[in-house]
């Protein structure tokens, strides 16, 4: 444990890249100690004065962010080789857990760099279209509310509904990668709600169908990092336990219907 | 066709429990008449050989299977990008276990099988090679692990398990199997050995 008092600098130590098609780079930095900043502040005081731990002055760090609340997902990047959200993640709490070496920033590495710490994430917005993550309700009339969802399954789409799509469980995934196209787990999750949901429920056979595509459910190899990494301690791995009991049974029932 | 890729990884799923981990427990089970001695052990593999339809049954329930979940497996292996030294959990590290005895077992069951049942070799007498002793244990406890750990990953691939509780239940029977089985199969090696 290390005494915040002792603590001169915060020294960060930054994995830059100048644009997708160049190599990354390593770069360190300090600012003075600052009680209660997490690593969106700090990476505002570097904006301010983007100068590098050996006095050299650089383009300012490149990064993303938006709620500043762990809600959005916006600025998931790997802290200390954790992926995680730099608004939540507190300096003091960092030092005081891996002592006074520099923090590591490095993007998502699952995901195409734009710039320094911005990353791509849209892939994961396709795989939401590609589960059919939505209610649908546009159509030639109207359909309704629909009947009440009870409070049992309103509990598990609740867990579920916390997901912002940050992709931390994809990159702590060992089977998403560029071998292979599988959905994620946050997706399979997705579907689990939109299939408990009164009014998505109407397309549930559209979602299972997806999810026993190619790069679908079967490309989980169980090593369950997803549920360990997830900000939101969304239980994925009964959701997807759940998912491949779904699945399963659809893909037998489709088989012994046609 | 889109659900191919679906129906190839359950089929590789099921034919591991049924019929490749129920022939675990019959060799085993067969095996186990080295306890009774030599001279049952010897009659017992007499009579298997000389069973009906013996290579009809090897090749449907055992050489067949075992041929595609190997080969499927390996494209399983492939397919990973381990990351134990990022993500130190326990499930990480059972996930890269069972792509590392997955390795081990193609190298060891070809060279078991073709000793054994095509060069028709003596095991007893080759166990008397330390070498082949602690290479026996590897292969046969890597056998047990893959299909121990690999039970449990069937009944959340099957759906069997679902929440934490269920999934924990399986995990510790699983982990209790392993020990059981692997203190059964290290008892035959050494009764082989020292018979």
């Amino acid at each position: 444990m290390v005494d915040l008092k002792s603590v001169k600098y915060i020294k960060l130590r930054i994995k830059r890249r100048d644009d997708p098609k160049s190599p990354s780079y390593w770069q360190d930095f300090q600012i003075p100690y600052r009680p209660n900043m997490n690593i969106v502040s700090v990476l505002m005081e570097i904006r301010k004065n983007p100068v590098t731990a050996d006095g050299q002055t650089v383009n300012p760090v490149v990064w993303e962010c938006n709620c500043l609340e762990e809600v959005c997902g916006a600025c998931s990047m790997l802290i200390n080789g954790v992926p995680r959200q730099a608004c939540a993640a507190l300096t003091d709490k960092l030092i005081e857990k891996y002592g006074d070496r520099p923090i590591q920033l490095e993007p998502l590495t699952k995901f195409p760099v734009i710039r320094d710490l911005m990353v791509d994430r849209s892939k994961m917005f396709d795989n939401l279209k590609r589960v059919h993550a939505w209610v649908q309700v546009d159509g030639s009339w109207a359909i309704g509310r629909g009947p009440r969802l009870a409070d049992k399954d309103q509990r598990i789409a609740y867990e579920i509904a916390h997901c912002m799509t940050c992709g931390c469980c994809l990159e702590a995934c060992p089977n998403y990668n560029s071998k292979s196209d599988f959905v994620g787990p946050n997706a399979i999750a997705q579907v689990r709600m939109f299939n408990l949901h009164a009014i998505g429920r109407m397309q549930a056979e559209e979602r299972l169908d997806a999810l026993v595509a190619k790069g679908g459910i079967q490309d989980c190899g169980n090593s369950q990092n997803c549920k360990r990494v997830c900000p939101k301690h969304i239980n994925l791995t009964a959701h997807i336990a759940a998912m491949n009991r779904q699945a399963n049974a659809y893909v037998i029932k489709n088989f012994l219907d046609k | 066709m889109s659900k191919f890729s679906f129906f190839l990884r359950r089929f590789h799923s099921l034919i591991a429990v049924v019929p490749l981990g129920l022939f675990i427990f019959v060799h085993f089970m067969l095996n186990s008449a080295i306890f009774l001695g030599s001279d049952a052990y010897v009659t017992m593999m007499g009579f298997m050989r000389g069973f009906p339809f013996v290579q009809v049954l090897e090749l449907l329930l055992i050489a067949i299977p075992i041929i595609f979940h190997g080969i499927y497996g390996i494209y399983i292996v492939y397919l990973a990008k381990n990351n134990v030294l990022q993500y130190k959990y326990y499930r990480n590290f059972a996930f890269y276990l069972q792509r590392i005895t997955a390795i081990i077992l193609v190298a060891f069951i070809i060279w078991h099988v073709y000793t054994l049942r095509f060069a028709d070799a003596n095991l007893a007498v080759m166990l008397h090679s330390p070498l082949i002793f602690v290479l026996y244990v590897i292969g046969v406890l890597a056998a047990i692990y893959h299909f121990t750990n690999g039970l449990f990953t069937f009944c959340i691939t099957w759906g069997i398990c679902v929440g934490d509780r269920a999934q924990k239940i399986f995990a510790i029977c699983a982990t209790l199997l392993f020990i059981v089985m692997s203190l059964w199969a290290v008892a035959i090696l050494l009764s082989l050995a020292l018979a």
